[in-house]
């Protein structure tokens, strides 16, 4: 897998990226200064365990927080800063330049609508096409798919369609417009186990296809190392770590990124060791150091008040103080 | 298709008939009769009138008349209005009725979907408050407040519609059908504004934004069906109460409808003619039911394939 030269100018490039919400008592950060590029035709893998704030960089991309939520920093993408561009100027990008899966299949489709025309309709849009052209594509995208019988399947209605079939169609719906960016927000999670692979080998192999950057969230490694070419590890909303696969898994160098190697189960081992486990859950925002420091069992004593920089450490980009601590020494 | 609605016209049959037996006996066992509040009269007159009207026959015999009329069209006499049988009676007075309901339904539903859908797009924006203001009004001041209300102005003062009546063809009609919609605006309007917020949190809502459709096209093709099968459901029973139900406006502006005959029936022991009013209702809410499900199981197709 070839790592990316990050020299060359990126898709899109996000800088100090944040998302807040406000609640009635207080306001939450979920994304705290988050930096990354992405590459043309790069497969990014964003992991980190629940409430990290990986899908919500996703949805502060598209535009599409929570009324309460909002993002600030920089996301330039096409000589735009996507982060609060009008609605109607991110609908010219929105399902044509850069498009989303969603975690939810079952709820993700229109059950009022033909499964065909929930298709077509990004064409009609973006590109002006005739319903009956735009329905064309859409079903040669269904048989990309693997949609059996797709012709007949695009007059059916979602309920009529099973969970991975149905992500299938949202797969299919995401790359018709041949989107310069697929954002993927767990695929695969609703999913029965025997079709999860399946389905992320599909996106992988139709992104590579078309040319199609993705930016892949979950919380599974198992994922990232099948799928990805990147990936950058989610704290409290902070980058930990962030690497090429290869270098990630071979040599992990945050404590967190070691914690979930750790905690990964293996095939093939002789015998079946205790998985290992990070102690503690994932805390409150409130503290002013390192997000993990709580958590982490080589903490020094600067970790609790004074947060880490993501500082650049080729082959990779890591946010700790024990950086500094072995740099030093 | 057919076969659902071949069932659903089937379970309404039963309902009637249920509806029937049940009125025609609670009818009987209420204490009084048809003449039992005329004047005096003698015994033989009294036992005569019973003869013409079978009220000396038991009951079951009764009741055996009545459904044998029945499968003919034949709904009686009125037993107070002698000359008229209630099939007159209904045949007079429902199309002022259903005019009217079917108008103020009409009227009532375009200006309260357009205030909903108003006010789920700018919550708490000046549309939302002014929709919310005519939700309270409808739904708390009586139609017989706001009636003589806008017959004093528009009416009497503006001269624009006459107060009461049928002699003015279109005219008379408008503020029935007005003060007929009000309370159904103010529903159909929160109905609406709630089930419009809550589908728009839908994620299949969501998958269209991100779609880039914008937001007249997401309205249009992905929220109003969803937002719109409450507010159906709701519509037929309130267009069959609508239609019979209508006695204080009848009443308020002079119209020969059938509303006020649901009273006085009842008030008179006019055994035939609360039976006859009384399936008319039944027999429209069964109607309006089927057709409401027709068209919710048109709009959504999860619906279709169902009992």
């Amino acid at each position: 897998m070839p790592s990316t030269p990050m020299t060359a100018e990126p898709l899109l490039s996000v800088r100090g990226l944040g998302v807040r919400f406000r609640l009635p008592q207080a306001e939450v950060t979920a994304v705290d200064g988050v930096d990354f590029d992405l590459a043309r035709g790069e497969v990014l893998g964003i992991v980190g365990e629940s409430g990290s704030g990986k899908s919500q960089i996703l949805f502060a991309l598209m535009g599409l927080l929570a009324a309460n939520g909002g993002a600030s920093g920089e996301a330039r993408f096409g000589g735009r800063n996507l982060v609060g561009l009008a609605e109607g100027e991110l609908d010219r990008v929105r399902g044509s330049d850069i498009s989303i899966v969603f975690q939810d299949p079952m709820t993700a489709l229109n059950p009022f609508m033909r499964i065909g025309d929930q298709l077509a309709e990004g064409l009609i849009v973006h590109r002006g096409a005739t319903r009956r052209s735009a329905w064309a594509e859409a079903v040669a995208m269904l048989d990309r798919v693997g949609i059996p019988d797709p012709a007949a399947r695009a007059r059916a209605y979602p309920h009529q369609f099973s969970g991975g079939m149905r992500q299938r169609v949202m797969i299919a719906m995401a790359l018709l417009m041949r989107p310069a960016i697929l954002l993927a927000d767990e695929p695969t999670t609703a999913l029965d186990v025997t079709i999860q692979a399946q389905v992320l080998d599909l996106i992988a192999e139709l992104a590579r296809d078309s040319g199609t950057a993705v930016i892949l969230v979950t919380h599974d490694l198992g994922v990232v190392a099948r799928a990805c070419d990147r990936v950058m590890v989610l704290y409290g909303g902070q980058v930990m770590e962030a690497a090429d696969v290869d270098t990630l898994f071979a040599e992990p160098r945050h404590p967190y990124t070691q914690g979930l190697l750790a905690a990964m189960p293996r095939l093939g081992g002789e015998t079946a060791p205790r998985l290992g486990t990070i102690p503690g859950s994932p805390g409150s925002d409130a503290a002013p150091g390192c997000p993990f420091a709580p958590r982490c069992d080589r903490r020094l004593p600067r970790c609790t008040v004074e947060r880490p920089a993501l500082v650049d450490r080729p082959p990779r980009r890591i946010a700790c103080h024990l950086e500094a601590a072995d740099a030093a020494s | 298709m057919l076969r659902f609605i071949g069932r659903r016209v089937w379970d309404g049959g039963l309902t009637l008939a249920a509806l029937v037996t049940l009125t025609f006996f609670v009818m009987r066992l209420a204490p009084g009769g048809p003449f039992s509040k005329s004047r005096k009269i003698s015994p033989e007159i009294l036992a005569n009138i019973q003869k013409t009207y079978h009220l000396d026959e038991p009951v079951w015999m009764q009741f055996g008349r009545y459904v044998k009329g029945l499968v003919t069209f034949d709904l009686g006499p009125s037993t107070r209005f002698r000359d008229y049988t209630v099939g007159d009676m209904i045949s007079a007075g429902l199309p002022w009725s259903v005019t009217i309901g079917i108008w103020a339904i009409i009227v009532a539903t375009l200006i309260g979907v357009a205030l909903g859908v108003a006010g789920a797009m700018r919550r708490n924006s000046a549309a939302d408050y002014v929709a919310g203001i005519v939700g309270v009004v409808g739904v708390a001041v009586p139609i017989f407040v706001i009636g003589p209300l806008l017959q004093s102005v528009f009416a009497l003062r503006l001269g624009w519609v006459p107060v009461g009546g049928i002699g003015a063809g279109w005219r008379a009609l408008v503020l029935p059908i007005l003060v007929l919609a009000l309370p159904n605006v103010a529903y159909i309007s929160r109905l609406t504004r709630s089930s419009m917020i809550e589908t728009l949190r839908e994620n299949y809502v969501r998958t269209a934004r991100a779609k880039g459709v914008g937001a007249a096209r997401m309205v249009r093709r992905h929220v109003l069906k969803g937002t719109l099968l409450p507010v159906i459901a709701y519509l037929g029973p309130a267009t069959a109460a609508i239609i019979t139900g209508s006695i204080l406006i009848e009443t308020i502006f002079a119209l020969p409808g059938i509303g006020r005959h649901f009273v006085d029936a009842a008030l008179n022991r006019d055994y035939p003619l609360v039976m006859g009013i009384t399936l008319l209702y039944g027999a429209l809410l069964i109607v309006l039911n089927i057709a409401t499900d027709l068209i919710r199981a048109w709009i959504d197709p999860r619906l279709r394939n169902g009992r």
